[in-house]
């Protein structure tokens, strides 16, 4: 399929270090997801009476068990850089996914236009705020023609509405088109 | 024969003009998302659980047999043709299906592998139906105990045995931990984590969970990464005759039975489902090919070679829905999803399930039966059409697969903060994604945690907080002794193969 090798835009490779920073991220989302969780404990009304093991007790060993692996991860990844850097080259595959830098442009449109979606879904109704969401992933993918991706969309997001809407009695907003449900 | 009776009372349930039409849309749909390129029958179960949910739960389940097995049956036609697996139990099946697509066979091989498909899934399905009562009979007998020790088991085999890397592995698995310890404690009834939010008493719903990492978090890995990297290859459009010869059933038979065999057991293992069998079976068939006289693998490609894990990636889909309805207990990702279908209508599955909901146990197993046969009808003669899907343009089945998202998770809860929460853990299932991290554990985390917790808390108070009761019963013994055994012998098996790759990079 033709398609599929067209569709590759420009790749920018990594260094190291940058490597190293969002091999990063991932710890850092769960120390934060366990900092959540243990002030969530300190906060906790635990009901009077209740008798060992509370509400509290399993949430603890999954706080432990995330610092613990957070702190593996990093130490994990820090060796794992410096092998990469002395066998520099050779040994490390340059396609490889971590190499390849975040094609951000295409990020902001593909999370930026679900955002959109849900924050305006309800003002704009399904049929508009999912068709401007296909058409927005449309563009996040690369595609060219954006006049036919619109269209494309909006027959997504009309047929999407009959069937579920309409047909099967599924609660979507019909927003500015007052009709329908 | 008290079986059968139940079994045809079931067929007679399922075979009603209605509900053969949901299951042949279910069928249609499953193999219409399991084909499409990167996407796998876990993400087809994920991104049409939501929509069946406007059903009744006879019909929704019976649409649904139909998407989890059509969404098989699908995978293996990319891997075929394009040479990209939808997903890990998918790959097996490109070594030699793809070798045989490249000499001019892909028709053949479509057809090998829908049959094989269907043999592994109908003889599981037979299984299923005997074993399947006995099993919930067994487990009726389970405590917290028995329940502790099946959930630790799924626990560790999902995220250290079956994963490259232990420490990804358990890190996802202790993520989906903890994001179901939010909400009302069900047993204290303490709010936990909800940061005195009303949104979050009910806890955050596994069905968003599961759509986010599966289907959106993939969509923005594929816009930002994945489509940058040179991978997928060319679409082999299929030609010639989709049906075997003679000569080349005969060939395939032993290896599809051979691969259905393997397939069994692991759909009751809690080991994350069909990845390792299909590559046992492969295995075993190469191994077989290079002691007989004329080695047929690696060259034009072999019909066992696909035939075998085709089969085997079924039976382990079949086998595990016995083990989710009898014990309620998911070994994949796919069958997580599936629990967390059964729950969306009340219904628990377990060994209650058979007692009380019998009628629909009965309709959903029959309902496999008939699954099964729609989608070899499906697949033998119209291999071509499904092929047709491949040329749709990335850009428009992304956006597509993004607005089903919204659809689904819009459609259940109707409210936008759900829409918030499914794009938040979309970017999180994103960089796990993007950093090699395992997403399965996350879901079987999140699916028996609970479990988890409630067997533990029941069985530490009723023995006064005494935690040596978990180890009391030959069951919970035998569980934790296997585990450990897994561990050794995974443990062993790392060592020896870090030691093999330093003495190689020693020379």
């Amino acid at each position: 399929m033709t398609d599929m090798s067209a569709s590759a835009g420009p790749t920018t490779r990594l260094s190291n270090n940058q490597m190293l920073i969002r091999d990063m991220i991932m710890p850092g989302i769960l120390l934060a997801f366990a900092t959540y969780l243990l002030i969530g404990s300190f906060t906790m009304n635990v009901p009077e009476g209740t008798i060992f093991p509370g509400p509290r007790f399993f949430p603890g060993i999954v706080i432990i068990g995330l610092y613990l692996l957070a702190v593996v991860l990093i130490i994990e990844s820090i060796r794992e850089r410096r092998h990469d850097e002395r066998w520099q080259g050779d040994m490390v595959d340059p396609t490889a996914i971590d190499h390849i830098a975040i094609d951000w442009r295409s990020f902001t449109w593909v999370v930026g236009g679900f955002l959109g979606f849900a924050l305006l879904l309800s003002t704009l109704g399904w049929v508009i705020a999912a068709g401007a969401l296909f058409w927005c992933v449309a563009r996040g993918f690369g595609e060219k023609n954006l006049v036919a991706a619109a269209i494309a969309g909006f027959t997504v997001s009309s047929l999407t509405y009959i069937g579920f809407a309409m047909v099967l009695g599924l609660q979507l907003p019909s927003g500015l088109f007052g009709w329908g449900v | 024969m008290e079986v059968l009776g139940l079994l045809a009372e079931g067929f007679a349930g399922a075979l009603t003009p209605a509900n053969l039409v949901w299951v042949l849309i279910g069928c249609i749909l499953g193999m219409a998302v399991g084909v499409m390129p990167g996407l796998g029958s876990s993400m087809a179960v994920a991104l049409l659980l939501p929509v069946t949910f406007a059903l009744d739960p006879t019909a929704a389940f019976i649409m649904f047999s139909g998407v989890y097995f059509g969404g098989l049956f699908g995978d293996s036609t990319m891997s075929i043709l394009v040479n990209m697996p939808g997903q890990a139990s998918a790959i097996a099946s490109t070594f030699e299906g793809h070798k045989m697509a490249l000499n001019g066979r892909a028709a053949q091989a479509l057809a090998t592998a829908a049959i094989g498909a269907f043999i592994g899934g109908m003889i599981s399905s037979c299984i299923v139906v005997f074993m399947a009562p006995a099993l919930a009979d067994l487990s009726s007998q389970f405590g917290p105990a028995e329940f502790f020790a099946l959930a630790l088991f799924a626990f560790v085999a999902t995220s250290s045995v079956v994963t490259d890397n232990a420490a990804k592995g358990l890190a996802t698995l202790f993520v989906g931990l903890g994001i179901a310890t939010i909400g009302v404690d069900g047993v204290s009834g303490a709010p936990r984590f909800t940061m005195g939010s009303p949104y979050l008493f009910d806890g955050v719903s596994l069905v968003t969970v599961t759509v986010a990492v599966l289907a959106l978090g993939e969509v923005i890995f594929m816009a930002c990464l994945q489509r940058h990297t040179a991978a997928g290859g060319q679409l082999i459009t299929p030609t010639g005759r989709p049906w075997l010869s003679r000569e080349e059933f005969a060939e395939a038979l032993p290896a599809w039975l051979r691969g259905t065999a393997i397939g069994l057991p692991f759909g009751v293992v809690p080991a994350g489902g069909a990845d390792i069998p299909t590559f046992l079976a492969y295995g075993l068939e190469k191994n077989l090919d290079a002691r007989s006289k004329n080695p047929k693998f690696g060259t034009t490609g072999a019909i066992r070679g696909l035939a075998a894990p085709e089969a085997a990636a079924n039976s382990t889909t079949g086998m595990a829905m016995g083990a989710l309805l009898a014990l309620g207990l998911p070994i994949s990702a796919t069958a997580a999803l599936m629990l967390a279908a059964f729950r969306q209508y009340g219904l628990q599955p377990g060994p209650l399930l058979f007692e009380r909901s019998a009628d629909l146990v009965w309709s959903l197993l029959a309902s496999f039966f008939i699954a099964m046969v729609v989608l070899l009808i499906l697949n033998l003669p119209f291999a071509m059409v499904w092929a047709k899907l491949l040329l749709i343009p990335r850009p428009y089945l992304y956006g597509g697969i993004t607005v089903v998202c919204g659809l689904g998770i819009y459609a259940v809860s109707g409210r936008l903060f759900d829409l918030l929460v499914l794009l938040g853990v979309g970017l999180v299932g994103f960089v796990m994604r993007s950093a090699d991290y395992p997403l399965a554990p996350l879901i079987i985390g999140m699916v028996l945690g609970p479990l988890a917790e409630t067997s533990l808390r029941d069985a530490a108070m009723s023995s006064n907080g005494d935690f040596m009761v978990l180890l009391k019963g030959p069951i919970p013994i035998f569980l934790y002794t296997v585990l450990l055994l897994i561990l050794i012998w995974t443990v062993r098996g790392k060592i020896m193969a870090s030691r093999k790759a330093k003495q190689e990079a020693g020379v």
